[in-house]
């Protein structure tokens, strides 16, 4: 669905994107991570033809981009660095307009989708009010609506959560869910870890301008082949396990071990009383670090 | 899209309110004549506004050459200077260009929405004088015909064809501006900014015109033919420096629309 | 296309813009190779040709605008703009144009009609054989046929023609030869057709620049229609009869006085009939006004601000470009305004001369 090569960015002296090789894929939904100035934005500018690269290739959908904005960009939703809309005018009459000034917005259609969009992010309730009188968070779901207003087969979202109180949050990251579920690749920028963690198929890291990492969200958290093991028997149960214990810390022990099921079996077999046992996963914030310090070092 | 700046323009509430005070100006001159009855000594003031305490009929003229110079040309230059850089400002630029809006198709719509705003203005500006004129001041044309500014008698309908040339011609006067602001406003991040810009170089305009050693630039300045609407009004109608005055708007539409399409067709856009 | 090339595109069209008209202003002229003086003759016999045309002046004399003067003043000093359809020296019409207005001289059968848009007003007045110049005497084809009046073939000489009104206009070069005149040269360029003069500059002595240029920037030749020169006011308007033209011709008719027949080595004029006396013939010429008191007060102080002023005793002496204007008497007196193209030496004698040989008649009218 997305495709760059070399995609790089300068603007005068400062390169603000380098050599960035992206690959979202249909049905996926997309994490792109990176810390704020690491270069997210002027990339998702750039996939969107706001931004024209200094060099590289882009494809959407399929289509070199800028060059078939006006076929590929009616398919795509977009929200840029949060919402934006006419203040002095209803959210309704924004998303008619917007709608109207583009190619693909049936106007037949128009009430309806604009009906259903705005049910989708929950602003059904609200009329007439301008604007103006919105609050943030209404803001953002408008922005989300507009996004949403075509049905659009790629959704690019920077930041949609910003605002949000945590209901909110969740009502958007289940809708997220749910249009992926019914075919649409979702494209999500963000500085969130625990958001991507939470929602994302797959991940991209941006780190000061270059992507240095890109993978399935299950391979990065793939089990680092040790157990964690809650006990308030610590001393039994490392007696019990010798040799194989890396780390202990209080109540909790890391033990290497292939088998969580047999370790389980022994431990219970011996008399340790076990409040937890669970397989170590790397953490995204571990990996996302790891590739930094990496991709710093080469520099 | 030029249907969606259409009702951008009407549905703004600044788009009213700035008629409204432009329009404000000539009824208060007109009110002010009809009541104390003092017009300006003939040969001072703006075109025709001696001749309306005799001939009512004229105010829509008058009107004209009241908000011409300065009035209608600033809210023509805030009006355009907004077009680009106050959507960008507003963020909904991003938006519409990602909707995708074509960036010349953009430019043209704006251009035109302006222009639009122009002819909003001056028929309002026109019908108020118009119904003022009739009721409050002289009412010399009913009886007599209304009189050239070359003495001779213009028939109603005459007279009605002039005054609706003029109104044509005072906005196609106001294209320059509009291009000018148009370009500005893709150059500059505040709207402000590219009114400003605008206003100044109009300002320059209007001084150099005063000047003689300004003698060859004097043709290419883009006020320098506005007040040539009086000429529709001689008889024989004078039509150089009207036809003269078109093409400079045209020129200036041409130049500085052709420089807003170089510059934004290819600008980065991230506000 | 990238950007570069947009701006290519751009900076293309903005210079087309700029260089269609300046090119076909620059274009060159066509030179004829007609002679000096048969350029002469042809412009001569034409001076009764019919023509219409846009006229645009530019006076670069800094003369003083009293109000009995105005008018001459702005005549010289300011640019002008006129339209003007002639049908024969009787039979014309000239309007100045004004930003809010005009000012048109319809002349037709010795009577000129004068309408005034700003005074709303239109005066009728028969031509005196004095008065100040108006605005229909400084159109080019006017103020050649003055300017040529004694002009013989060796005054003249032939200078490279000029584009004037987009036709090949030769040109002609006049020295004037009386030691009287202050004028330096008058260049004119004619139409080749017609022999209509196009366009004039008058040249002051030791001056690089014209004093004052006198164009037709459209021009026809062919007659205009008579409709053009007849005036059709409108219902309603004011009309008056004037009797008095202006202050020159009040008083050539009221003055009861004799100017003498020869000053500052010039002849007088035989349209000289009154009080106001004419000398010299055309490229040099003055006019000597006598003034009462309180119509020389005004201009005196007038042109005591005028910077190049000169004031003595008993006359306060100016010289703009090619035009010299000399007024005699001091304080609140009355005196005698002289002025015309001559040098401030023959406006001097010519104060003197008058100041010997004026004789005062009986009261007349």
């Amino acid at each position: 669905m997305i495709r760059t090569a070399g995609l790089t960015k300068h603007f005068g002296r400062i390169t603000a994107v380098e050599d960035v090789g992206l690959d979202v894929r249909e049905g996926d939904i997309y994490g792109f991570l990176g810390a704020n100035g690491s270069g997210k934005t002027t990339t998702v500018r750039m996939l969107l033809g706001l931004v024209l690269a200094t060099s590289g290739t882009i494809e959407l959908l399929g289509r070199p981009m800028p060059a078939s904005g006006r076929d590929v960009l009616p398919l795509v939703g977009a929200m840029v660095e949060g919402p934006a809309s006419y203040p002095q005018l209803s959210g309704r009459t924004n998303l008619a307009l917007l709608d109207a000034s583009g190619p693909g917005g049936d106007r037949a259609t128009r009430a309806g989708r604009i009906d259903d969009a705005l049910g989708q992010v929950g602003l059904d309730g609200v009329d007439k009010r301008p604007v103006r009188a919105y609050s943030l968070g209404m803001r953002q779901r408008l922005g989300l609506a507009a996004a949403l207003l075509r049905r659009p087969r790629l959704l690019v979202l920077d930041e949609p959560t910003n605002g949000l109180d945590p209901q909110g949050i969740r009502e958007i990251r289940q809708l997220l869910v749910d249009l992926n579920r019914d075919g649409t690749t979702v494209f999500l920028s963000s500085h969130l870890l625990a958001e991507i963690e939470q929602m994302c198929t797959r991940v991209g890291v941006l780190d000061r301008g270059r992507l240095v990492l890109q993978d399935q969200l299950e391979h990065l958290q793939r089990p680092t082949g040790r157990t964690v093991i809650r006990t308030p028997d610590v001393g039994a149960a490392r007696a019990l396990l010798d040799g194989h214990v890396e780390q202990e810390e209080g109540e909790t022990i890391w033990v290497r071990a292939d088998d969580p099921l047999a370790l389980n079996a022994a431990l219970v077999g011996a008399d340790v009383r076990v409040l937890e046992l669970a397989p170590e996963r790397r953490t995204l914030e571990d990996v996302v670090l790891e590739a930094a310090e990496q991709s710093g070092d080469r520099r | 899209m030029i249907a969606v700046e259409l009702r951008k323009l009407v549905l703004s509430r600044r788009t009213w309110v700035t008629i409204l005070l432009i329009d404000a100006l000539p009824t208060l001159v007109g009110i002010l004549l009809a009541v104390t009855d003092i017009g300006p000594r003939p040969g001072t003031g703006p075109a025709f506004l001696s001749a309306v305490l005799t001939d009512g009929t004229l105010f829509p003229l008058a009107a004209l050459g009241i908000v011409l110079p300065l009035f209608l040309p600033i809210a023509v230059a805030v009006t355009a200077g907004e077009a680009i850089a106050g959507e960008a400002q507003q963020g909904t630029l991003r938006y519409l260009l990602v909707r995708p809006v074509g960036r010349t198709r953009l430019l043209v719509a704006k251009l035109v929405s302006v222009m639009v705003f122009v002819v909003l203005t001056v028929l309002v500006v026109a019908a108020t004088a118009y119904v003022l004129g009739a009721l409050l001041l002289g009412s010399e044309s009913v009886s007599t015909g209304a009189t050239s500014v070359s003495g001779t008698g213009l028939s109603t309908q005459e007279m009605v064809l002039r005054t609706l040339l003029a109104l044509a011609y005072a906005m196609l006067c106001m294209l320059g501006v509009a291009a000018i602001a148009l370009f500005l406003s893709t150059v500059v991040r505040a709207p402000l900014s590219a009114a400003l810009g605008t206003m100044g170089v109009l300002v320059a305009s209007t001084l150099l015109l005063t000047l003689d050693a300004a003698h060859v630039l004097q043709p290419y300045l883009p006020t320098r033919y506005w007040l040539a609407f009086v000429d529709l009004f001689r008889d024989p109608i004078l039509w150089r420096d009207v036809e003269r005055g078109v093409l400079l708007q045209a020129a200036y539409v041409v130049v500085f629309l052709g420089a807003a399409w170089a510059n934004f067709m290819t600008k980065d856009v991230t506000d | 296309m990238t950007s570069f090339n947009r701006w290519c595109v751009a900076a293309l069209l903005t210079l087309l813009v700029i260089a269609v008209p300046a090119a076909l202003h620059a274009l060159p002229a066509r030179d004829s190779d007609i002679g000096a003086s048969d350029l002469l003759e042809r412009v001569r016999t034409a001076e009764d040709h019919p023509w219409s045309g846009y006229v645009q002046t530019q006076g670069a004399l800094a003369l003083p605008v009293a109000e009995d003067f105005a008018d001459v003043g702005a005549l010289f000093s300011d640019d002008l703009r006129m339209r003007a359809w002639w049908r024969g020296s009787d039979d014309w019409r000239v309007d100045r144009l004004l930003v809010s207005g005009e000012t048109d001289l319809v002349h037709q059968h010795g009577v000129t009609i004068e309408w005034s848009y700003e005074r709303d007003r239109a005066t009728i007045s028969r031509d005196p054989d004095i008065r100040l110049p108006r605005a229909a005497d400084v159109v080019p084809p006017v103020l050649t046929e003055r300017l040529l009046r004694d002009v013989s073939s060796d005054d003249v000489r032939r200078i490279p023609a000029r584009r004037v009104a987009g036709i090949s206009a030769p040109g002609l070069r006049v020295e004037p030869s009386a030691p009287q005149s202050s004028i330096d040269h008058v260049d004119l360029w004619a139409d080749p057709g017609s022999g209509v003069p196009l366009r004039v500059d008058v040249y002051a002595e030791d001056a690089d620049s014209p004093s004052f240029v006198t164009e037709l920037r459209d021009f026809s030749a062919s007659r205009p229609a008579p409709s053009t020169t007849t005036f059709d006011g409108a219902d309603g308007i004011d009309v008056e009869h004037d009797d008095v033209l202006d202050i020159a011709d009040a008083a050539n008719q009221y003055a009861p006085l004799r100017p003498p027949s020869t000053v500052g080595g010039l002849d007088m004029s035989s349209a000289s009939d009154g009080a106001v006396g004419v000398y010299g013939v055309g490229i040099t010429q003055l006019i000597a006004i006598p003034l009462r008191g309180r119509e020389a007060r005004p201009l005196r102080e007038q042109l005591r601000q005028t910077p190049d002023v000169a004031t003595s005793a008993d006359d306060t002496l100016v010289t703009a470009g090619p035009v010299g204007v000399l007024l005699t008497g001091a304080a609140d007196d009355g005196g005698w305004l002289i002025t015309g193209t001559v040098t401030a030496e023959t406006l001097r004698q010519a104060a003197i001369d008058l100041a010997r040989g004026t004789t005062y008649v009986g009261e007349v009218g």
